[in-house]
């Protein structure tokens, strides 16, 4: 038998029951081999499919280095990785949860400091009045290092944080921060507060596929059954259909006009924007069409899909 | 890890001659260097180019980015003083991504110790010939001596005049293209707004001394429920609430003076040019008037010391990459190998020593070629 697809998915905490949902919410039920501390598993109804439980960051270890060949992980793991990420690692969609921005905090008691020119010229007050460089926890070294570069700021020690970075500068092991926040709570706990220009990345789950494992023609058929599952899922949560009773000719123009504004056709109907339903079947009943009947379709397979194609425009040819 | 090939050892020995007979003593400082030490100096920038290492348990290392700060360190161990130090041996940088530089390569340098201006003046001279010595023994017939002079931008903000922390600011941006471009843009514009509030309180510190204006902020935060946390004292925010408010009332560059320190920075040219540039540029002050007189004569000492005079130029630019560099500054390029990669470089450094706990007084200058670049048939 040919080699699998190789997938990761998140082996604990909250992102691991997005992930599950998510998938569970495509037809794709994740199946743990080896009882509930399982760390390999398999997808419903995709035989060429290994999936593989990791940690979030090993996830973006794998995919950087082409171990796996999709995987689920956010992306300010995947930017730490350095360099140019895009010439290893393809975004093929983000999946609105997992959301954390990435960002400067400074001590709130700072109030000579808004912004990240405040910053510069504290950092270099610092440096020219003690001879030491101000210090900053994190342990994204990398984002750190390039978006202090973008502003000019150059006075400063990175220290490298293994855990609980937000509490470095109450403990006194570093003046300011960059780390990870959803609510900012954390940060505003242990008297930090947020630079108005210090968010470095806001940062979600992303769906991604690494450029650099091998990829066999089974896999890219493999990834591309996957994908178009998922986008179909994704457009069917965008859209609903519209029916309703054949009618004459007379009402052809309304139909014309919400084609125009971006529905298509269907036998006996119209498929539209979810948003644009309610106003659309309102549209038709004025022009005396109906009842319209509106449902949501539970899948939308299109003749394309834009992820895999861009995914193959990258890969080597083979 | 690319490592470079060897330099054949004739053409390699006609490369180390100028700098090893021209230092008193041969060194060799540690490969392993304290990675703390080195950022502190260098700034956090150089850390995507150094390679770290340690050993279970151990402090951060890393290997030596260059000889620089290791012969400094080395030299203020022994106690300071005048030293004459050559050395040669391998330096580690990993390469910029997509290139594929060597990150193992050798250098021969020598750094130079002494105190007093005229010792320093004559050092810079020495350096800088040796240094052209040096590469243009490994045969290549396309080199060029490009010159800066990190000082020589604070001396011409001085000469403009500016008001207090915008002349600061700019000779504190100098490095950083990006905020320097931003600071000449809003020339002629309006002054960077404050938040009222802050701007207010700001007003209300300026009017106190320092120490009641260090309680009343404390009484702020206390006010607010702010826990003091991270190091800077109620004083030092306070006074700095007090100066950024005087800085963002205090006029922004003139439409003429941007237009200056544009064309200032745009001098390139050879030297003597490019210097009767500067001098039409600048306004008369006699800072600025003695830095000149003094290129003048480096310049003619140069020429004496047998560097063809077509060969230098000039350039206002060069040199604000290196945190530690404060003074002359030079590269010799190489047309096929390009500004990128320069065969030799080297500058005046005064300050490095006394910020790494050494004696004040002691004026510091470098220089070193890359024996495997300046060798004809090396590096392509």
């Amino acid at each position: 038998m040919s080699e699998p697809l190789i997938i990761a998915v998140p082996s604990k905490g909250r992102l691991k029951e997005q992930v599950e949902e998510w998938l569970a919410d495509c037809g794709l039920d994740l199946k743990v081999s080896g009882g509930s501390r399982g760390y390999m598993a398999s997808l419903k109804g995709q035989a060429g499919v290994q999936v593989r439980l990791l940690s979030a960051g090993d996830i973006a270890d794998a995919l950087d280095a082409g171990e796996i060949h999709l995987g689920v992980t956010g992306e300010d793991l995947l930017r730490e990785r350095g360099g140019d990420m895009e010439a290893r690692v393809r975004l093929l969609r983000a999946l609105g949860f997992g959301r954390a921005d990435l960002v400067v905090a400074v001590p709130k008691s700072w109030l000579d400091v808004d912004t990240m020119a405040d910053l510069e010229a504290v950092a270099h007050d610092a440096v020219a009045r003690t001879g030491r460089r101000m210090r900053v926890a994190t342990k994204y070294l990398v984002q750190t290092r390039a978006f202090f570069a973008k502003h000019g700021l150059a006075d400063y020690r990175i220290t490298e944080s293994g855990g609980a970075t937000e509490g470095a500068p109450a403990a006194g092991a570093a003046e300011l921060i960059v780390d990870i926040t959803t609510t900012g709570a954390t940060l505003a706990a242990n008297g930090l507060k947020i630079l108005a220009d210090g968010v470095i990345l806001a940062s979600q789950a992303h769906f991604a596929a690494s450029l650099r494992a091998p990829w066999s023609a089974e896999q890219r058929a493999s990834a591309e059954r996957l994908l178009r599952i998922i986008e179909a899922r994704a457009a069917a949560h965008d859209t609903a259909t519209l029916v309703w009773p054949a009618a004459g000719e007379a009402q052809a123009a309304v139909i014309d006009r919400l084609v125009a504004q971006g529905a298509s056709r269907r036998p006996f109907g119209l498929l539209v924007p979810a948003k644009a339903m309610a106003s659309a079947a309102l549209e038709l009943t004025a022009a005396g069409l109906g009842p319209v009947t509106v449902s949501r379709p539970d899948f939308v397979f299109e003749l394309r899909c834009p992820p895999f194609e861009d995914l193959c425009a990258v890969l080597p040819h083979i | 890890m690319r490592n470079e090939p060897l330099t054949p050892p004739d053409a390699l020995a006609a490369i180390r001659a100028p700098f090893a007979g021209a230092g008193t003593e041969a060194v060799d400082p540690p490969i392993l260097q304290p990675l703390g030490a080195l950022l502190d100096l260098a700034g956090e920038t150089l850390r995507a180019r150094l390679f770290v290492v340690q050993a279970e348990g151990g402090a951060e290392a890393c290997l030596r980015p260059d000889f620089t700060v290791p012969v400094a360190r080395m030299h203020l161990e022994r106690g300071g003083g005048a030293g004459r130090y050559y050395y040669e041996g391998r330096a580690f940088r990993a390469a910029p991504q997509q290139t594929d530089r060597a990150e193992e390569f050798l250098q021969v340098g020598l750094e130079l110790y002494a105190q007093g201006d005229a010792a320093a003046a004559a050092a810079d001279v020495e350096i800088a010939t040796l240094a052209w010595r040096a590469a243009a023994a490994g045969g290549r017939g396309d080199l060029s001596l490009w010159l800066g002079d990190v000082a020589l931008f604070g001396a011409f903000i001085d000469a403009l005049g500016l008001a207090g922390p915008l002349g600061a600011r700019l000779k504190r941006i100098a490095a950083r293209p990006r905020l320097l471009q931003a600071e000449l843009a809003r020339a002629g514009g309006a002054n960077s707004a404050e938040a009222p509030e802050v701007g207010a309180l700001a007003g209300i510190l300026a009017g106190l001394s320092e120490r009641e204006a260090a309680a009343l902020l404390e009484e702020v935060w206390a006010l607010a429920g702010v826990e003091r946390v991270g190091g800077r004292g109620a004083a030092e925010i306070s006074q700095r609430l007090i100066r950024r408010a005087e800085a963002s009332r205090a006029p922004a560059l003139t439409e003429t003076q941007a237009e200056s320190i544009r064309r200032f920075l745009a001098i390139e040219d050879a030297p003597a040019a490019a210097l009767a540039a500067v001098a039409a540029v600048a306004p008369r002050a006699a800072g600025l008037k003695a830095a000149l007189a003094e290129w003048g004569e480096r310049l003619d000492q140069l020429v004496k010391a047998g560097v063809p005079a077509d060969a230098m130029r000039f350039a206002t630019r060069l040199g604000h990459t290196f945190d530690y560099y404060d003074g002359l500054i030079f590269e010799v390029r190489s047309l096929a190998l390009g500004p990128e990669r320069p065969v030799a470089v080297g500058g005046r450094y005064d300050s490095l020593p006394a910020r790494l706990g050494g004696d004040a007084g002691v004026r510091a200058v470098g220089g070193m070629v890359r024996p495997w670049r300046a060798y004809a048939g090396g590096e392509a």
